[in-house]
């Protein structure tokens, strides 16, 4: 009886808790269909702020630098990554504690003090050599950087989670190390492969200070932008961008619940 | 196994710099501004595109610490032309971000009033063009301050607000000038004990309930709109702009000069030290400076323009207050004070323990 | 994880010779490593020694050294001393502290409820408390902004019930900061305890439930211990970068609930001040890295030698 009351109260905080993760984000999706102006009243229905956004350059180069930065750190962190996965695997009998805290450091790094640090290295290097001033490059410089920890620990779990004598077998099977990446290696790491890949694009896409203190004028992400918008005075077209991006992640949960779903109805 | 496995890697990773390197590399035919927001006419950006056959690339800013931030951050060699106050055109000088002025390639040099061809913060003009000029002021609402006094007190004074939502300017010198003006000591006040008492007094109204930040100029006539704030700081000509773009939701808000004294300040067009098309940035100030694109900027961003010939072809809004404000009004404005050495930083750190508590 | 312990696979061990398997070992790993410590350890060591140097009159970093930031920091300056930045510091200190602790208060029964649902369902509500993470952060702050902004339903209940004065709104003040802390971190927190609740030995539980007589003190005694290391970790992911937050208390705070990250960020936008931002993030590194030796130490002591790894 007790025990009932004890778990229907969790119930009932759980549902609570649901409406205080979603309340921020449906209060955005709502106004962005608003008519008016206002985050205080809803005036109508109206896409005006979606149709707005079609003809903000603006705010169309800034999704594409997302886009560009994403794809192009994240492929980078890839190569990168896995092959610190591997060599951490392949080599996890030796003390590699440096390695670990190496790897890391990236991660429990304050991303203020993350982005400070390459924004003045960068700029230090571009007074004094000419070289690295803020630009896409050296955003992709740094997004690279809190990619590879991910992308190490992805592949190295992936390996740590096979036989090894898999290994024996590819051995004998292939002769030449690059047939045995070819048809073994890649074919068995291709799932984390693309989890990794993913992730880094996710991280990529969400982060907002570390590109913030690297950025060159050009090179506003969505993030920089909304940012922006929003200590200029917010227009409510940010709500209909912010929506879209709320929107793909949303769509991202569900692929990924699907994915997982038949992965295990595949095991 | 290890070799080959690397140099594809390597050789990836270096294709892919290179390429993001040689995209960086500056085109020519491309001219980089940075400005404040909502301060352009994109018809006059298009016209200019057109006559030279170039693109040009606009960057913000809200305030000008924002922007010599970004300056000192390698923006001193990415942006073409800045649109810096005359309070900072002194402090862009003596650091040496900005470049002397070749006056043989702005033969529109001429169409620039008098009052602002010598001016005291750039001494002979040779760094800096007037751009437009405009006034801080406070702007309130009508409905909820029906008798707003004409001073400052609507924003420092607690009994004179006690219950309304306000805001205070981001960039600190006019708020501590604000402060200054309405203790008695004058908007443009420079004595350590006046700042010191004029930092108590902000730091006091900072703590007030009512207090609900500070906000730029641009981004507080949004607020005031959506009713978060009931009154701030801002400015005379983008007060305007919004009012005559929106006046159903400017009915209620009001733009004054308070009578303890305020900024005048003037906007200016410099070329960064290391521009990387300084060429390009002169043809754009003096495009700016010709008689008709000087009245067609100022008709669309609705400031007072500094530009003699462009005075016929101005709107009439723009020769009444609050852009051209009465001459008792004028009387109380002053320009802020430009800060250097010993006194940026004390009042630097002023500023920092006023935002910080 | 346990990187050090002997390899289980005697397999892959012995198949190399020592010479090539260290080149091995430096080939695969030498260009991430290479990356890492040339854009993130040499930045941070620059940082540190920018810390160490004078202001100039223009926000640059000059030599000669100088422990100048650090007194800057500590409030003494040109007007003797003022605890401007010691504020500051302080609040940075409390907000982590408050949030961490509301979150952990939060994320408990959280975890606890989703451990105890349909094996089904388990991986849907996980999923249900992430998602909003996966959105950038600047959005969910300005989704907090619509929300507590005047005249919304929020302000009006907190004006009705005198929380707050009349015409006032939730935010920018301390209360929204710490709301958009404890909705930001929410997630670091219940994904570690859930870990943990899904370990739970359930027969140590009953077993308690026989044993003491209250179920605070069988709570105490047999779930709580249990959990231990999923609370740590989830401590760590949640405070450290709790206290060097900057877009939170920049978007809700107003300018009145400025934390440490703001300062940092203020002396390089603005501000200009390049040692003393050096010194502020100086002062969050060596939190952030005590922080985590500290926990680890607890973490060992508690757990019974098994490491908290993030």
């Amino acid at each position: 009886m007790k025990r009932g009351a004890f778990q229907r109260g969790l119930s009932l905080f759980w549902w609570l808790m649901l409406a205080f993760l979603y309340l921020p984000l449906a209060v955005i999706v709502f106004y962005s269909f608003n008519s008016a102006n206002s985050a205080a009243y809803f005036a109508g229905f109206s896409l005006r702020w979606y149709e707005r956004l079609l003809n903000n350059d603006q705010l169309l180069d800034a999704l594409s630098n997302s886009l560009t930065l994403g794809i192009a750190s994240s492929i980078i962190a890839l190569i990168v990554g896995t092959l610190i996965g591997y060599g951490m695997y392949r080599h996890r009998s030796r003390k590699l504690g440096w390695l670990i805290v190496l790897i890391y450091l990236p991660i429990v790094m304050p991303d203020i003090v993350f982005g400070i640090s390459d924004m003045a290295f960068f700029i230090t290097l571009d007074r004094e050599f000419g070289i690295l001033g803020p630009s896409l490059m050296t955003m992709i410089i740094a997004h690279v950087t809190f990619q590879i920890p991910f992308v190490a620990l992805i592949v190295y779990s992936r390996f740590v989670g096979l036989d090894p004598t898999l290994f024996e077998a590819a051995k004998d099977l292939y002769a030449s190390p690059f047939q045995r990446a070819r048809h073994f290696l890649l074919p068995t790491l291709k799932p984390s492969l693309i989890a990794a890949f993913f992730l880094s694009f996710t991280l990529s896409i969400d982060d907002f200070v570390i590109s913030f203190f690297t950025a060159g004028p050009e090179n506003a992400t969505l993030p920089i932008y909304i940012w922006g918008a929003i200590r200029r005075g917010v227009s409510p077209e940010i709500n209909a961008i912010a929506t879209l991006m709320i929107g793909a992640v949303v769509i991202a949960a569900v692929f990924s619940l699907l994915f997982n779903r038949r992965g295990h109805a595949g095991s | 196994m290890p070799r080959r496995t690397i140099t594809t890697p390597v050789a990836l990773l270096l294709g892919t710099l290179a390429l993001s390197g040689s995209a960086l590399a500056q085109d020519d035919n491309k001219l980089y501004l940075f400005n404040w927001t909502e301060y352009m006419d994109p018809d006059i950006i298009q016209a200019f595109e057109d006559k030279y056959d170039v693109e040009v690339v606009q960057s913000y800013y809200n305030s000008l610490p924002e922007m010599t931030a970004k300056l000192n951050a390698g923006g001193d060699s990415q942006y073409d032309v800045i649109f810096p106050s005359n309070y900072y055109v002194p402090r862009l000088i003596h650091s040496g971000l900005v470049q002397k002025l070749d006056k043989s390639e702005i033969p529109n040099l001429g169409n620039v009033m008098e009052q602002f061809a010598d001016p005291a913060y750039d001494p002979g003009a040779e760094y800096s063009v007037p751009y437009q000029w405009g006034i801080s002021g406070i702007v309130y609402d009508t409905d909820t301050f029906p008798d707003a006094p004409k001073s400052w007190s609507l924003l420092f004074d607690p009994d004179v607000n006690p219950d309304q939502p306000f805001a205070l300017m981001g960039d600190g010198q006019v708020t501590m000038g604000g402060a200054c003006a309405y203790l008695g000591k004058g908007y443009d006040c420079t004595n350590p004990d006046d700042w010191k008492a004029a930092a108590k007094l902000v730091l006091d109204t900072k703590h007030r309930d009512t207090f609900s930040g500070f906000t730029d100029g641009t981004p507080v006539l949004q607020q005031i709109q959506r009713g978060v704030v009931r009154a701030g700081v801002s400015y005379n000509g983008d007060y305007l702009q919004q009012k005559e773009q929106n006046p159903e939701a400017f009915k209620h808000i009001a733009f004054m000069i308070p009578e303890e004294g305020t900024e005048m300040w003037v906007d200016t067009m410099m070329i960064p030290a290391k521009a990387p098309h300084p060429k390009l940035a002169h043809e754009f100030i003096n495009f700016i400076l010709d008689a008709k694109i000087g009245a067609q900027l100022s008709n669309y961003i609705y400031y007072a323009s500094p530009n003699k010939a462009a005075q016929p072809d101005l709107d009439t809004v723009l020769t009444e207050p609050p852009v051209l404000p009465s001459d008792e009004d004028q009387g109380h404005l002053k320009f802020t004070p430009s800060l250097e050495g010993q006194n940026l930083q004390l009042f630097q750190q002023l500023w920092t323990e006023v935002q910080s508590r | 994880m346990n990187h050090t312990s002997e390899s289980p696979y005697p397999l892959a061990r012995h198949s190399h010779s020592m010479s090539p398997d260290t080149r091995h070992l430096l080939w695969s790993v030498a260009p991430g490593v290479a990356w890492i410590v040339i854009f993130l350890v040499l930045p941070s060591l620059y940082l540190i020694g920018v810390a160490f140097m004078t202001n100039g009159p223009y926000g640059q970093p000059q030599m000669p050294l100088s422990l100048d930031a650090f007194r800057q920091l500590a409030g003494f300056g040109f007007l003797g001393w003022s605890p401007g930045n010691l504020y500051t510091l302080l609040r940075s200190l409390w907000q982590t502290l408050v949030a961490t602790g509301l979150v952990i208060l939060v994320a408990y029964p959280l975890a606890y409820y989703i451990s105890t649902c349909r094996d089904k369902l388990r991986p849907i509500m996980l999923l249900a408390v992430v998602v909003p993470s996966w959105t950038n952060q600047v959005i969910r702050a300005f989704g907090w902004m619509n929300l507590l902004s005047p005249g919304t339903p929020l302000a009006d209940a907190a004006q009705a019930l005198g929380l707050i004065g009349p015409n006032m709104g939730l935010y920018p003040s301390n209360f929204a900061v710490t709301l958009g802390l404890i909705y930001n971190f929410l997630p670091f927190m219940v994904l570690p305890l859930y870990a943990a609740f899904e370990k739970l030995d359930m027969a140590l539980v009953e077993a308690a439930r026989d044993l003491y007589a209250s179920p605070v003190r069988a709570f105490w005694h047999a779930v709580f211990p249990q959990t231990l290391s999923g609370l740590l970790a989830g401590t760590v992911l949640v405070s450290i970068p709790a206290f060097g937050m900057y877009v939170i208390p920049e978007l809700l705070g107003g300018g009145k609930a400025m934390m440490l990250g703001n300062l940092v960020a203020n002396q390089f936008s603005g501000g200009s001040n390049w040692p003393l931002g050096a010194a502020g993030a100086l002062i969050m590194l060596v939190a952030t890295f005590g922080g985590l030796y500290a926990m680890r130490k607890v973490g060992k002591r508690l757990g019974g030698g098994e490491e908290v790894v993030i």
